[in-house]
């Protein structure tokens, strides 16, 4: 009896190679190389001004990279951006909606810019609002919403063209329990169905139960990347994490702090 | 159970005196009301039934001043109106209700002014034959006053769902109620002239003869239309009482009336627009001119622009006929102007175009619809302009310069847009706002996007002038006028939408920054 063949590896649908970004004098990005495999969910996580968002929107063909790439199954995001931004559903943060539609006039716009016709934007939008607890608020304006619905409806519509890539900035972030389990739900089914997610979050548990691979991105740069085991090493990913962003800085000088005046 | 409502109207009635706000609210209103019960009193008893103007003038004075009492409840705004939903929720008989109700509206400030309205009818004819008459249709005619403006009530609080609702019922009511007492007032300016008996006695009886002024003119008429006018009032106020108890019923029964904003199936404007980037994008864009307030104030202001051109090239010395040709290429020159800086005014939103394979031509063309719409209102009155003007077989060249540079503007502004925005105003800010770094870059951008379509249009504005000393050249500067928004539509759309491809992250790029 022969040893059964480790199943050969998912195909690379992510590649980001040597990508580069400067505001100014600043480095925002200095040379991130990535791969994420299909089916995968990706955790990407860094310190505040680590460079994520920039990342994020660069991969998702927002942002223009001063050099490196970005190849979604093959194709080159800058090179043929109208082919590569039908296989990409993005949620940037901070980013504003159109928020005079209404939750459904939302969906519908985002659905038709991508190519689907009437009657399938329909269905998908009240599929979607189902599935992520949105059903009841379609009928009200996006600028009612609060910041967990508008991620909610931002998720929606970055997968109602069903990508192959999606590429979510903080989804989770002011998102209410139910919501985000509901949420996680809906990703793991696409993830298993084919679909590959990235996904940026300060919830280290959060990325630790939900992602198979993690990268860590310190002042611009990759200091780990792999399968969540690969990059905890033993650990918890929060130390592991803490560690690799520099340790606690040892409190000093706070003494004010610590003495009450009563 | 009236009691209860009738104290309910009373505390309301006594709310408004209290001293402060309210009082100072509610004094002008009382010394409006106690000038026309003056003023009613005081004419009953100088007016002459016997003359017939004097008759006709009763009657439409009355008249007016009976539709100005029955709609006053609606202008003091719905907050406090004793509408029938009110009392859905307390457990009284419809019937009671509707009788209480009745009741209580005839108590206040439209109530005693009903009353007076009665009895100056009486006072007028007292001591002549008709006399007896009078007092019936007095009383009648002060029920129904009061009956109607209960239905009003009743019908306005249903209608009025919204506080935009709510402003154009007052408002609404406050005309009719102002409308009202100038009707009057010029009747009784009026009867002193011997000449305006002859336009005063058939407006009379054309009153006389419909429900509103029926009553009124039941003391100066032959007995057998006396005696026909009396009993119309009677069933009318038979009917109303009849329908008020229905209505009453029906209100606290029937679910309650909502703003319907938004249905649960309409997308608005998106279910007439064609599935497709462009129809979307074009009734995102036009749902934004009409609801985003930068827009809007842009809309509100537009009209102004022509008249002060006029104003300010009247007083400097040009002849006035001719100059009625400005305004229409003026409001088209702005209207194709303003949106050279669109694509800014989506701020960060603009991701939701640039992660979408949208066609580069789509995202142009779909903004490019909502000032082409506008645009189409200036095309009708054209002729109008030209005949004021005064300047023979102006019309084509007015209407083809009007399109041309409506269409050139678009076409100019859907490059400018890609390749010049500059930062804007944010969405949800105030009209005036601006945002906080300008920059020379918005001065370049506004001023050569409005000197490119000018000096495009250069041609057709040219031969328009010519057309002063020979009016063929009209119709050559409408031909030319025309010509030139078309292609500078076409050719705009085009290298806009390359533009915008190419500049796309960079559009968004300064949406973040900005």
């Amino acid at each position: 009896m022969r040893p059964a063949k480790p199943a050969p590896p998912a195909p690379v649908v992510l590649e980001i190679d040597g990508l580069r970004k400067a505001f100014g004098r600043a480095t925002a990005v200095d040379g991130v190389s990535l791969t994420v495999r299909r089916g995968s969910i990706f955790g990407f996580v860094g310190p505040n001004g680590a460079g994520k968002t920039t990342t994020l929107s660069m991969a998702a063909g927002l942002l223009r990279p001063d050099a490196g790439s970005v190849r979604v199954t093959g194709v080159d995001v800058w090179g043929e951006p109208r082919t590569a931004k039908s296989l990409i559903g993005v949620l940037p943060d901070r980013m504003r909606l159109f928020d005079r539609l209404t939750g459904a006039q939302m969906l519908y716009y985002t659905a038709v810019l991508h190519g689907l016709d009437r009657a399938s934007a329909l269905a998908r939008a009240d599929d979607l609002a189902v599935a992520l607890g949105l059903d009841g608020s379609l009928e009200r304006p996006v600028r009612d919403y609060s910041v967990g619905m508008i991620k909610k409806i931002s998720l929606a519509a970055a997968l109602i063209h069903s990508p192959a890539v999606l590429v979510l900035d903080e989804p989770f972030e002011s998102v209410d329990p139910v919501s985000t389990a509901q949420a996680i739900d809906l990703l793991k089914r696409y993830a298993s169905a084919g679909g590959t997610v990235v996904l940026s979050s300060h919830n280290m548990d959060l990325v630790e139960r939900v992602c198979d691979a993690v990268a860590v991105i310190v002042g611009g740069r990759i200091l780990a990347a792999g399968t969540l085991d690969e990059v905890r090493d033993g650990r918890s990913l929060e130390q592991r994490f803490v560690e690799l962003a520099g340790g606690r800085v040892a409190v000093e000088g706070l003494e004010w702090l610590t003495t009450f005046s009563v | 159970m009236a009691d209860h409502v009738l104290r309910l109207k009373l505390a309301l009635l006594l709310s408004a005196l209290r001293p402060g706000r309210d009082l100072a609210r509610a004094l002008p209103v009382i010394a409006l009301a106690a000038a026309v019960v003056w003023a009613v009193l005081a004419l009953a008893s100088v007016v002459q039934p016997a003359l017939p103007e004097h008759r006709a003038a009763l009657v439409i004075v009355a008249t007016a001043l009976s539709v100005g009492i029955a709609v006053a409840p609606l202008s003091a705004g719905l907050g406090s109106a004793l509408e029938p939903r009110r009392f859905a929720s307390f457990p009284i008989a419809p019937r009671r209700l509707a009788l209480s109700l009745a009741v209580a509206g005839a108590i206040g400030i439209p109530g005693l002014l009903a009353a007076v309205l009665g009895i100056g009818l009486e006072l007028a004819w007292a001591g002549t034959p008709t006399a007896g008459a009078a007092i019936a249709a007095g009383v009648l005619a002060a029920l129904a006053i009061i009956l109607t403006s209960q239905f009003l009530v009743a019908v306005g609080a249903q209608l009025a769902v919204s506080s935009a609702a709510r402003r154009v019922i007052t408002t609404g009511a406050r005309v009719v109620v102002a409308l009202a007492l100038c009707a009057a007032g010029i009747t009784v300016l009026a009867v002193g002239d011997p000449a305006a008996a002859g336009t005063l006695l058939p407006i009379a009886a054309v009153l006389g003869s419909t429900p509103v002024g029926m009553l009124w003119a039941v003391p100066g008429s032959e007995l057998a239309p006396l005696l026909a006018r009396l009993l119309g009032g009677l069933v009318m106020l038979a009917v109303m009482a009849l329908g008020w108890a229905w209505v009453v019923g029906r209100l606290l029964e029937a679910p309650q009336r909502t703003q319907r904003e938004a249905s649960t199936t309409g997308l608005g404007w998106f279910d007439l627009a064609p599935a497709t980037p462009a129809g979307v994008i074009a009734a995102r864009s036009l749902l934004y001119w009409l609801r985003d307030p930068r827009y809007r104030l842009v809309l509100l202001v537009l009209p102004l622009a022509p008249v002060l051109m006029m104003l300010t090239l009247a007083t400097a010395g040009a002849p006035l006929p001719p100059l009625w040709l400005l305004p229409l290429p003026v409001l088209a020159l702005f209207l194709g102007w303003f949106p050279h800086n669109d694509a800014a005014y989506d701020s960060t939103a603009l991701w939701v175009h640039v992660a979408a394979p949208v066609p580069a031509v789509a995202d142009r063309w779909g903004r490019s619809v909502p000032p082409l719409l506008i645009g189409l209102l200036l095309l009708p009155p054209a002729p109008l302009f030209v005949l004021w003007s005064g300047v023979d077989g102006a019309l084509p060249a007015l209407l083809g310069i009007t399109v041309g540079l409506l269409l050139t503007g678009v076409g100019v502004s859907s490059v400018a847009s890609a390749v010049g925005a500059y930062p804007a105003a944010r969405p949800g800010a105030g009209p005036f706002e601006q945002p906080p770094t300008l920059g020379a870059r918005a001065g370049w951008s506004q001023a050569l996007s409005l000197v490119a379509i000018l000096a495009l249009m250069t041609p057709a504005l040219l031969t328009g002038v010519w057309g002063f000393t020979d009016p063929a050249w009209f119709v050559v500067s409408g031909i030319a006028g025309a010509a030139t928004g078309l292609g500078m539509l076409l050719l705009g759309l085009v290298i806009g939408g390359r533009a915008f491809r190419a500049r796309a992250p960079e559009l968004l790029d300064l949406a973040l920054r900005g």
